[in-house]
């Protein structure tokens, strides 16, 4: 059977933010196997296994991104966000028809970090290809995000069915 | 959606509880109250973030902006409890060694 693919369209706001993270989140967890929650746990949100943790943080800075830099001027429009969750990898693409950004304005880290060089924005790409396997960006229309996270090779899959 | 954080003051320190997601929904309120206990000048910062399971860059900057801000001012600030995902951006943009986490 072909690899299936989840398809999610939101709002390119951020008051719709929480909803695109928590699929994203369920479909790291399917490749990951790190599955069932703690029914104890009170938390409202259970991001603890390496591979969830990265692709989570991950799309969450790219979907600030696209709600702030392709339609924050240009007053809204959609998201469209395709996730593939393979036997070893999750794939996600993440579509908008707003402005484009020029990844070549991210603006790299300080080397060494002390007090004084402690950054207060500037991070979110940073996070982004840090946390990923593969982080692509081609300017649209529609302008077209593409993350890719594969399990470490000493990672037992999940036995996805 | 109530506030992930709270603020508690005994007169000679001043701690930060923050939980839940701090994230770019929630970290502008944050960094609102942040400006508040730096002007208050406290001696002490605890800065407690053993029930934050969710951190964004914009909620990085916030806590940046407040230890900034009190060690600006010349006070002490302790940053402590981060696990997990928060825990994990910490080290990916090496804050954990600055923060002494």
């Amino acid at each position: 059977m072909a690899t299936p693919t989840i398809q999610l369209t939101v709002p390119g706001t951020l008051r719709y933010r929480n909803i695109a993270v928590r699929v994203v989140a369920e479909a790291a967890r399917l490749v990951s196997g790190s599955g069932q929650r703690d029914p104890n746990d009170l938390l409202d949100n259970d991001v603890r296994d390496p591979f969830d943790t990265a692709v989570v943080s991950a799309f969450m800075e790219i979907f600030n991104n696209v709600a702030i830099h392709a339609y924050r001027r240009s007053g809204g429009g959609l998201i469209d966000i395709s996730i593939t969750p393979g036997e070893r990898e999750l794939t996600i693409e993440i579509k908008d028809h707003g402005e484009a950004f020029d990844i070549g304005d991210v603006v790299p880290l300080p080397t060494e970090l002390d007090e004084a060089t402690l950054p207060e924005g500037g991070m979110g790409i940073h996070i982004a290809k840090t946390m990923l396997d593969e982080v692509t960006y081609e300017p649209g229309p529609p302008n077209l995000w593409r993350l890719t996270k594969r399990l470490p090779a000493n990672q037992v899959a999940s036995g996805r069915s | 959606m109530a506030a992930p954080f709270e603020v508690t003051n005994n007169g000679t320190e001043t701690k930060l509880v923050v939980r839940g997601s701090l994230d770019i929904n929630t970290a502008p309120a944050l960094a609102e109250e942040i400006d508040k206990i730096i002007a208050a000048k406290p001696a002490k910062v605890l800065c407690d973030l053993s029930g934050l399971d969710l951190i964004d860059s914009s909620g990085v900057a916030a806590l940046v902006k407040l230890y900034k801000g009190v060690r600006g001012a010349g006070s002490a600030i302790t940053i402590s409890g981060a696990r997990d995902q928060p825990l994990a951006i910490f080290k990916l943009l090496r804050m954990d060694k600055v923060f002494n986490l």
